[in-house]
């Protein structure tokens, strides 16, 4: 299991940062991000319904910066906010990739912490950081609406001084979240977005990235191929 | 009539204009956009949340989104097209801009006139059209598709309007109406009847409620932004503010007299923006049939009466 806000980040970035002013132009972006999230929620159990009273005038999370958004691309939060049974950790896994880093995951409720009630089911994936690089875990069945400011003021702070990297481990341990959802979905599991050719692309990779769970994906792996254009008649 | 009839306008057609003079002018006009079409962002925010009793935004919020969405780290790019798609949408509302005139700035409003600015309104949706068109997915295309219609059903009342507010000046100089109404009376008084169906058509031109359909992002998940990452988002949201600028000042030029300080210009823009955006909390959605039948039937009904009125 990997540890919260404790991730090692290994990866160099490629280029050197010859401007003197770079520092001060990457506070203004990280504290941009942190006062601009884009929230996808994708409201698996319980939890969502805590989530209108934090949005709209009772809580209202606009002023910190916070609003719903409805694809993936425009995101940059992923809540899930509930247990995932395995055929839904598909679907969250799905998303999570098509998302565009940086990118940050809030779990939400017990169950996304340790199965919570469903810790003796058979279909319910328990611990949602085997699976995906969490950033901030909101416990509580369910937490109530102040909790989840909390845990999003959380993420705000975290973001702020640099620390909401966990975007990066799921590049740089590939083969380990792999391993995890393998485990799972069968040796046969794939995803449309190519995470190990982003991870080269983006120099995020690390020699974690690669293993005996990737080769497997190398062997099971169909290349995509676009969606033909057809017309019934 | 006969109260325009001593009104020139070859003075301001024959103007004759050197590139040092525009070429500021040129850079500053889109920078003042932007800056104003941010702030009328915010406003569209702040009312919406006002009206909801909510807080709002704090005062910087749409610039941490342009600089967040800027600052991704990672973009998918479905093709060239789709990025050269976004540079077509935010350029053809700058090249609109220049085409507006501005207290103590004309830009090259007097070479333009209001045809050239109606033809340069059209780019910025052909443009997203494009740009939508290589990403492939199909919300995305049912958007695009909805909001080409939409842009038909607007445009036409729009285009009469237009044609009617030059009808009665005699001109199709911005800079020479402006000048006219601020000597004179504002086209409002002089031409109510094609002012409401300005109004009409604006509401449609910003794409806000009730003529959001294409949007819809319960729906069709935004509809052409659906594909849209990072700094394609961002090009998006300037696309934005820009589009609120262009609507407001146009309108401001044709009807209100334009401005002949920045104190009265802003206040008249902001006033005009404003309207749109508490008639857009109050209504649900059209469909896009519906909208065409809408704009069709009683802006084009308004516009041709005060036409035949001007005549």
């Amino acid at each position: 299991m990997s540890k919260l806000g404790n991730i090692p980040v290994n990866a160099q970035d490629g280029k050197k940062r010859t401007n003197p002013l770079a520092g001060v132009f990457d506070e203004l972006v990280q504290f941009c991000q942190s006062r601009s999230m884009f929230m996808l929620h994708y409201c698996t159990g319980c939890g969502a319904i805590e989530l209108p009273p934090a949005m709209t005038s009772r809580f209202d999370m606009e002023r910190l910066g916070i609003q719903p958004m409805v694809t993936p691309r425009q995101a940059d939060i992923l809540l899930v906010t509930g247990y995932v049974s395995v055929k839904t950790l598909k679907r969250v896994i799905l998303t999570y990739e098509q998302m565009q880093s940086p990118k940050y995951v809030i779990g939400i409720c017990s169950c996304t912490v340790n199965g919570g009630m469903y810790w003796q089911s058979y279909a319910t994936a328990k611990v949602l950081n085997e699976y995906l690089p969490v950033d901030v875990y909101i416990a509580g069945c369910m937490p109530r609406p102040e909790a989840v400011i909390e845990g999003m003021r959380r993420l705000m702070r975290n973001i702020e001084d640099g620390k909401g990297n966990a975007w990066k481990d799921y590049f740089q341990r590939y083969d380990y979240y792999l391993g995890n959802q393998q485990h799972l979905f069968g040796n046969d599991w794939q995803t449309p977005t190519d995470i190990i050719g982003e991870a080269r692309h983006y120099g995020l990779e690390s020699e974690e990235t690669y293993g005996e769970h990737t080769k497997i994906l190398e062997q099971h792996q169909q290349p995509l191929e676009p969606y033909k254009m057809r017309i019934k008649l | 009539m006969n109260s325009t009839s001593e009104f020139v306008t070859s003075e301001f057609v024959t103007g004759n204009v050197s590139l040092a003079d525009v070429l500021p002018q040129m850079i500053l006009m889109p920078l003042i956009a932007f800056v104003s079409g941010l702030l009328m962002i915010l406003m569209y925010r702040k009312i919406a949340a006002r009206l909801q009793r909510r807080v709002g935004p704090p005062f910087f919020q749409p610039v941490y989104d342009i600089v967040k969405l800027y600052g991704k780290k990672t973009q998918i790019s479905h093709g060239l097209i789709h990025d050269i798609g976004i540079v077509v949408a935010v350029g053809g509302y700058v090249a609109a801009v220049i085409l507006l005139p501005i207290p103590g700035m004309d830009g090259i409003a007097d070479k333009g006139g209001i045809i050239t600015l109606s033809y340069v309104l059209m780019v910025p949706s052909l443009g997203l059209a494009l740009g939508v068109g290589q990403c492939a997915n199909p919300n995305g295309s049912i958007g695009i598709s909805r909001a080409l219609t939409a842009m038909l059903a607007y445009d036409i009342p729009f285009i009469i309007v237009v044609f009617g507010v030059a009808t009665h000046y005699q001109s199709t100089s911005l800079v020479g109406m402006i000048n006219y109404q601020q000597t004179h009376q504002w086209g409002i008084f002089e031409m109510p009847l094609l002012a409401a169906a300005g109004l009409f058509t604006l509401q449609g031109m910003m794409g806000k409620h009730p003529f959001e359909i294409y949007v819809a992002p319960a729906e069709i998940a935004t509809g052409p932004m659906v594909e849209m990452s990072g700094k394609y988002m961002g090009g998006l949201f300037v696309m934005q503010s820009f589009q609120f600028y262009v609507a407001s000042v146009l309108y401001a030029s044709l009807f209100l007299g334009g401005g002949s300080n920045w104190f009265e210009f802003l206040l008249k823009i902001f006033f005009v923006v404003e309207i749109p955006i508490f008639i857009s909390f109050l209504f649900p959605r059209y469909r896009t049939e519906d909208m065409v039948r809408i704009m069709w039937k009683w802006p084009v009904m308004i516009a041709l009466i005060g036409i035949a009125f001007v005549m």
